[in-house]
């Protein structure tokens, strides 16, 4: 037992930076182009932080079993007979580790989720009308619709979702934050695009026959040049 | 025509049943002969009907086809069902990976693809809820149990006979129109199109109907039919998984089935529960969904758990470690399970403050999983491990549950899920816990318990080739599929961008590995129940009841 943990415990370094190192190498989050994304970013890193070592160790346990306990072949050896641990003790630490751990994710992923949602202030509101299949945007404020969503650089907006038919989904992958637009209701959302360039916005509620196909255009340009690009876009 | 076609689908199910012979002793009832009453009370094997050989009950491949009590026949006419299921089911995922290898639609129109991954869908939820528990648990639970049968035979034929019909039906749906809805069919998209959608929800309400029936059987039985000495914590591990997902079958299943009536009302009479502009609410349907539709996540894990810890101690020459501390796991995931639901609707515009409870339950899950791992580590700790298949494949499952159970922790967060959600980051997840999962562990049921079902052993040599080819095709199919998720791949579409497809071509040729595998475990059953290698009642040296009588266990 005891000249197991020092095996386990290297072992689990190893595997963990062996991950950490591939899944940082490949790069699992696409370009974060919204102030939300920030902290979408920072709570998976969070909990690739958390879960690797987890995996790590578990996976060296189980190696290291089947290394060192596996059976001759042939063999009529019997393992050794317990039901349980010395007074419990491991049982005792693996939940308790395991609650403070889950809490503490919990917790965090509270906060972030108050740090993305923000308060209700806006610079610009932008009405988003889906349909099967296809969007269509608003801007009350300037009375124009438009089939292309055009955003200014660094401003905060409040997106009003509402839909004709079905439930859709509004998404950007680069801006994260993903809302669902219901039939009967306007649902807000609030993003603040931070990256000047051109993405698609994608449907991703099943919706039917052409969901596949739902998506539209979304340009993020500087504020200055907003108004410019809004008279050469709207109908 | 959908009020015609719901009722010619209830009158066409009565009929298959009738057909089947299952309504054969109220006709006798009906006609005063052979009072009945002992199989209405707590003991039913003895009564006259059940006896082998007798008119309802015949001997030979016929009973197969009948309305059989017998409670080994009924868990044979569940395996064989759920691997036919199984087998539709990866048919349409070949189709998918076909039409997914590049960009742009190949050879199925939008549509088409929409029914396919329905389908799919549908029918591993089905393989996953009936294949451990259907036919593994019927099989081995009342043996298991020392009682000589279920304690409603009758209703056990009835469950499992519902399931052919709503099968063909459920295939139906391909001429019909297709459905779009995926297996969650959600409200208001599945109340408007083609009639297709109604026989699938047909489908789903009676496949509900049957699992109710399956769990109050068990009910009843593990905790009526034990034999003398057989405590509730004496019991095998495995009984302790049907037990607790049978407590979920009984309370959720009923909720899931109301609001696909729900839906049929809507469409079949013309009710507005799911219509906004005539009062309704939209976000109802997700919410009564989930309520059963999470928990039967662990209706299908529950007795993958039980079978892996029962299986890992026989083969580690050991007890379980910490057996109590596991049951009780079992009932604290039961218990947690109900109140989990909107972790799936964290984006769906819900109450924001409702989604911090929800995130905190979900994650408390991972607490008794925990315990689980804790029992299957400690059990292997200073056991002397044997690698035979059965073994393999719990080891495969421990393996591959750990991937599932940590990424789901990614999709409890509520920051990380409002990307992930509705991604491929969810596929991957789901199928490492129910491919990775309730499939490795229906495997390693099949290789472990096939000698006590026919009496002959499968191919040591084919199912390790099975083994090996599984594990690494569904860990080279799906572990790119979170990175595709977090990059934009969505979920439910037929199409991608340009950029991802040289990691689609990559899944697409690694899927490959896995229908290789699914071949050679098939032939290796088949050959094998024909002419394999005849086995000793007890194979493996295992310690519990049903290996204490022959194989295959006399009637």
């Amino acid at each position: 037992m005891a000249k197991s943990i020092p095996i386990l415990g290297g072992l689990t370094f190893l595997f963990s930076l062996l991950l950490f190192k591939i899944i940082w190498g490949i790069g699992m989050m696409p370009l974060a182009a919204s102030y939300e994304a920030a902290f979408v970013d920072q709570a998976f890193d969070g909990m690739l932080k958390v879960t690797i070592p987890i995996f790590s160790l578990v996976l060296a346990t189980l190696l290291y079993c089947l290394h060192q306990f596996r059976a001759q072949s042939g063999s009529l050896e019997e393992g050794v007979r317990f039901h349980g641990s010395r007074g419990g003790l491991v049982e005792v630490l693996w939940i308790a580790t395991s609650l403070v751990l889950t809490l503490g994710l919990a917790a965090f992923g509270a906060k972030e989720l108050r740090a993305i949602r923000g308060g209700d202030q806006a610079d610009l509101d932008v009405q988003v009308n889906s349909s099967q299949w296809s969007w269509e945007f608003f801007y009350p404020s300037r009375n124009e619709y438009g089939s292309r969503l055009i955003l200014p650089k660094g401003k905060r907006v409040r997106f009003l979702l509402t839909s004709k038919d079905v439930v859709h989904s509004f998404w950007v992958p680069e801006f994260r934050v993903k809302q669902d637009a219901l039939p009967g209701k306007v649902v807000k959302l609030f993003l603040t695009p931070t990256k000047i360039g051109t993405y698609q916005l994608l449907c991703a509620e099943l919706c039917g026959t052409e969901h596949t196909a739902m998506t539209a255009f979304v340009e993020v340009v500087e504020p200055e040049d907003f108004d410019r690009r809004m008279k050469g876009e709207a109908w | 025509m959908e009020p015609a076609a719901t009722l010619g689908y209830l009158g066409g199910l009565l009929a298959f049943l009738a057909g089947v012979g299952g309504f054969a002793v109220f006709l006798d009832w009906l006609k005063g002969k052979e009072e009945d009453e002992k199989t209405t009370g707590w003991h039913p094997p003895q009564s006259s009907e059940c006896q082998p050989g007798s008119r309802r009950d015949p001997t030979g491949w016929q009973r197969y086809f009948r309305f059989t009590m017998d409670h080994k026949v009924i868990g044979i006419q569940y395996l064989v069902t759920t691997l036919v299921v199984f087998i539709v089911a990866g048919i349409m995922a070949i189709l998918m990976r076909l039409e997914l290898a590049r960009p742009g639609m190949q050879f199925l129109s939008h549509d088409s693809y929409n029914t396919v991954m329905g389908l799919h869908g549908i029918s591993m939820i089905v393989v996953a809820l009936i294949g451990i528990m259907g036919a593994l648990g019927n099989f081995t639970v009342p043996l298991m149990l020392g009682s000589k049968d279920m304690a409603f035979p009758r209703v056990n034929a009835l469950s499992y006979w519902i399931l052919p019909p709503a099968v063909i039906i459920l295939l139906s749906t391909l001429v019909t129109g297709g459905f779009d809805t995926g297996w969650t069919a959600y409200a208001p998209l599945s109340v408007k199109g083609p009639i297709g959608k109604l026989f699938f929800l047909l489908a789903f309400v009676s496949v509900g109907f049957s699992s109710i029936f399956g769990s109050v059987n068990f009910l009843a039985t593990i905790l009526g039919l034990r034999t003398k000495g057989m405590t509730l914590f004496r019991m095998p591990i495995f009984v302790w998984g049907i037990l607790s997902a049978g407590v979920i079958v009984l309370l959720a299943t009923s909720v899931v089935a109301s609001s696909l009536i729900m839906v049929i009302f809507d469409r079949v009479l013309g009710t507005a529960f799911f219509d906004p502009s005539r009062g309704g609410n939209a976000l109802l349907f997700q919410h009564l969904f989930w309520f059963y539709s999470h928990p039967a996540v662990y209706i299908m894990i529950l007795p993958a758990f039980g079978v892996i810890l029962e299986i890992l101690p026989v083969f580690s020459r050991k007890p379980l470690f910490a057996y109590p501390l596991a049951a009780l796991s079992f009932i604290a995931i039961v218990v947690i399970s109900f109140i989990v639901w909107a972790h799936h609707l964290f984006t769906s515009g819900m109450w924001d403050l409702l989604s911090i409870p929800f995130m905190v339950t979900t994650e408390l899950i991972s607490v008794p999983t925990g315990v689980v791992f804790l029992s299957a580590l400690g059990t292997l700790w200073l056991g002397s491990i044997r690698l035979k298949v059965p073994m393999l494949f719990a080891l495969g499952f421990l393996f591959n549950f750990l991937i599932a159970g940590l990424t789901g922790i990614f999709l409890a967060d509520v920051p990380t899920d409002l990307h992930l959600h509705d991604t491929w980051f969810v596929v991957a997840h789901f199928h490492f816990t129910l491919m990775g999962g309730a499939v490795f562990a229906f495997f390693a049921g099949i290789y472990y318990w096939f000698s006590k079902m026919t009496g002959r052993m499968l191919n040591e040599q084919l199912g390790k080739l099975h083994f090996w080819l599984f594990l690494v095709g569904l860990n080279a199919t799906f572990i790119p599929m979170f990175w595709a998720g977090t990059q934009g791949m969505r979920r439910r579409v037929g199409d991608f961008p340009q950029e991802l497809a040289s990691v689609q071509l990559w899944i697409s040729l690694a899927a490959i590995l896995t229908v290789v595998a699914v071949t050679v475990f098939l032939y290796n059953l088949v050959q094998s129940w024909v002419k394999g290698e005849p086995s000793l009642s007890n194979p493996w040296d295992s310690r519990t009841l049903e290996w204490q009588v022959a194989s295959p266990p006399p009637r």
